[in-house]
């Protein structure tokens, strides 16, 4: 197919009687943000290491730019890998780390200085490229290793858990930069994470596995829409008009409506999945009562939909997602 | 702060070709290992050490001489012992810690994510560990020529010395890397290969030469240090032809030629990223 990039066949995984990955198939295409989701344990980490050729699959196949799995070391030169946990050499210099892989990959000296000075401006460590790795903070550590998994300019990267224990700026710029590879390189990016914000905030596609089988994929829309989840909603209004509030909404089959005791401006709103007569669409139903309100000429301070997030979709899928 | 990843270089995407290196993937292993072991490593502390040591022993030694407790071809010997066992012994905690290290520091991964081989990262590895040898040898040089000088043996005892050592130190560096590939921890791999080191140099330092007749000298040639070494003592203290005793050279011969036929044969399966002797 074209533009596929990553193509994964029943791919599986097993220690002795222990499954790690079970038929696991799915396909991504060029400049597609793929998130790879699941508990601990799930299978996330197993993935990306067969499909790095770092470990070896019990049975299935896979191919990467159309390399088949059978040939690792030209499988390896097409991927690039923020492992989890990756460790690096503090005593080097982020600068001489870059060069010594881009050697590894290939690259002769004069290039691969060319590329790691490339790279680190690109993640916005050029101004502490000599500097020992072991000053790096978290976030700066996170960033050069997603240069290192970009030197050899792959059509496919994998990044484990790339945002894990870094403070919400850093989280910021690890996210935009895994954008700036899609977009902006057409690369294919297979994300693996816990934090189910910075899914919705990149990923073009979602994966949600389970004890290594895929429960789920699509757009976070559709994996969103398939769990009836009841909705919740908070309406808040000036505390004057709850009642014309209270009164516009009990217009509107299938609502139920509270006012929570600590909050008098606030009506919370439950929501059956299927009111509006929209089963696979159930935040129509919320626009129904937001319409409501809107006609019986209420302002509305704010509104919040609760139970519409990909959260709430994982966490019914995999049972509430603690292992 | 905004960052921007710029375009993917075509030269180098997919399957186009990229600007390739002519250097072979154990060479730039190797080089980095020697960067790492000697600019920002062990490798200096390690050879001051070293030295120190052989400057303690080269003292005593040359007061011996000078007492008559020792001859002059007996202190050079016994420089040369030291220089060789305790070289080796530093090449081999290196190669110890080379992949378990690695493993444990979490840098392992990044190198197996590469497209050098298994076993071109082992031989690369096994190189650089070998450069602690020829340091701790080139160290080991003029304390020799000083407790020898005015013989005829000096030039030749660092040659053969130079010689042995590093067949022994193939062998035990080989040795290292197997075991540190194959441990579950780089505490394992390294209490493993301190034991083998005793285990290989403890027997060579028995008073009087441990046990006598053809079952000791049996344990003499299947030891490849207590080998080596007394082929050492037959050429330069008994003033032996060199070609005489090579059959003392056979067990550290087999030893390099297996532990490093090991590696290349299996490098490529046994260099995983967890460690231990069960399947990945």
């Amino acid at each position: 197919m074209a533009g596929v990039s990553l193509e994964v066949v029943r791919l599986t995984k097993r220690y002795g009687p222990r499954t790690a990955v079970e038929e696991l198939s799915f396909t991504a295409h060029r400049g597609e943000v793929v998130g790879l989701l699941g508990a601990n344990g799930a299978g996330k980490t197993t993935t990306i290491r067969l499909l790095t050729t770092v470990l070896q699959p019990t049975s299935g196949a896979f191919s990467v730019a159309g390399v088949p799995f059978t040939r690792p070391a030209e499988i390896r030169r097409r991927v690039g890998v923020l492992p989890e946990s990756a460790g690096y050499p503090g005593h080097q210099s982020g600068s001489d780390y870059l060069r010594y892989h881009a050697r590894l990959f290939g690259l002769g000296r004069p290039e691969a200085a060319r590329v790691a000075g490339r790279l680190l401006a690109d993640v916005g460590l050029e101004e502490r490229a000599s500097s020992r790795i072991s000053t790096y903070s978290r976030g700066m550590r996170q960033r050069l290793g997603i240069a290192r998994a970009l030197v050899n300019a792959p059509p496919v990267v994998f990044l484990d858990e790339p945002t894990l224990g870094l403070d919400p700026a850093g989280q910021r710029q690890v996210l935009g930069i895994v954008r700036d590879i899609a977009v902006r390189r057409g690369t294919t990016v297979i994300l693996s994470t816990h934090a189910l914000p910075d899914v919705e905030e990149v990923c073009t596609r979602v994966l949600i596995l389970d004890k290594g089988r895929v429960l789920i994929s699509g757009t976070v829309g559709e994996v969103t829409a398939t769990v009836a989840a009841q909705r919740y909603g908070q309406l808040r209004v000036p505390i004057e008009l709850v009642s014309p509030a209270r009164r516009a909404l009990a217009g509107v089959a299938g609502l139920t409506v509270e006012a929570p005791d600590e909050r008098p401006d606030v009506l919370r709103i439950s929501l059956p999945a299927g009111v509006g007569g929209e089963q696979d669409h159930p935040e129509r139903g919320m626009n129904l009562a937001l319409r409501a309100v809107l006609n019986a000429d209420v302002p509305v301070l704010s509104f919040e939909v609760e139970g519409a997030r990909l959260s709430d979709a994982f966490l019914t899928m995999t049972g509430d997602g603690v292992r | 702060m905004t960052v921007n990843v710029s375009e993917r270089p075509r030269a180098v995407h997919g399957g186009e070709r990229p600007v390739r290196s002519r250097d072979p993937g154990w060479r730039i292993v190797a080089e980095q290992e020697c960067r790492d072991l000697w600019v920002s490593g062990r490798g200096p502390v390690l050879v001051f050490a070293f030295s120190v040591l052989l400057s303690v022993m080269t003292y005593l030694a040359g007061t011996n001489q000078v007492l008559n407790f020792l001859e002059q071809r007996e202190a050079v010997n016994l420089t040369l012992q030291v220089a060789v066992a305790v070289g080796v012994l530093v090449t081999l905690v290196v190669s110890a810690d080379a992949i378990s290290g690695e493993r444990e520091r979490g840098t392992l991964e990044s190198l197996l994510l590469t497209p050098v081989s298994r076993r071109a990262i082992v031989m690369g590895k096994l190189v650089a560990a070998l450069s602690l040898w020829l340091a701790t040898f080139l160290v080991s040089v003029p304390y020799v020529w000083v407790l020898g000088r005015g013989v005829s043996i000096v030039g030749p005892a660092i040659l053969l010395g130079l010689l042995v050592g590093t067949l022994l130190a193939v062998a035990l560096s080989a040795l290292g890397l197997l075991i540190s590939a194959l441990s579950s921890s780089n505490k394992v791999s390294l209490a493993v290969c301190f034991f083998l080191l005793l285990a290989l140099f403890a027997p060579t330092q028995l008073p009087g030469g441990g046990p006598k007749g053809w079952f000791g000298d049996m344990l003499v040639r299947l030891n490849p240090v207590g080998a080596a070494l007394r082929y050492l003592t037959a050429v330069v203290v008994n003033g032996h032809d060199w070609t005489r005793d090579l059959s003392y050279l056979v067990s550290p011969l087999v030893t390099a030629v297996l532990a490093g036929g090991a590696l290349v044969i299996a490098g490529s399966r046994i260099v995983r990223l967890h460690g231990g002797v069960s399947g990945e």
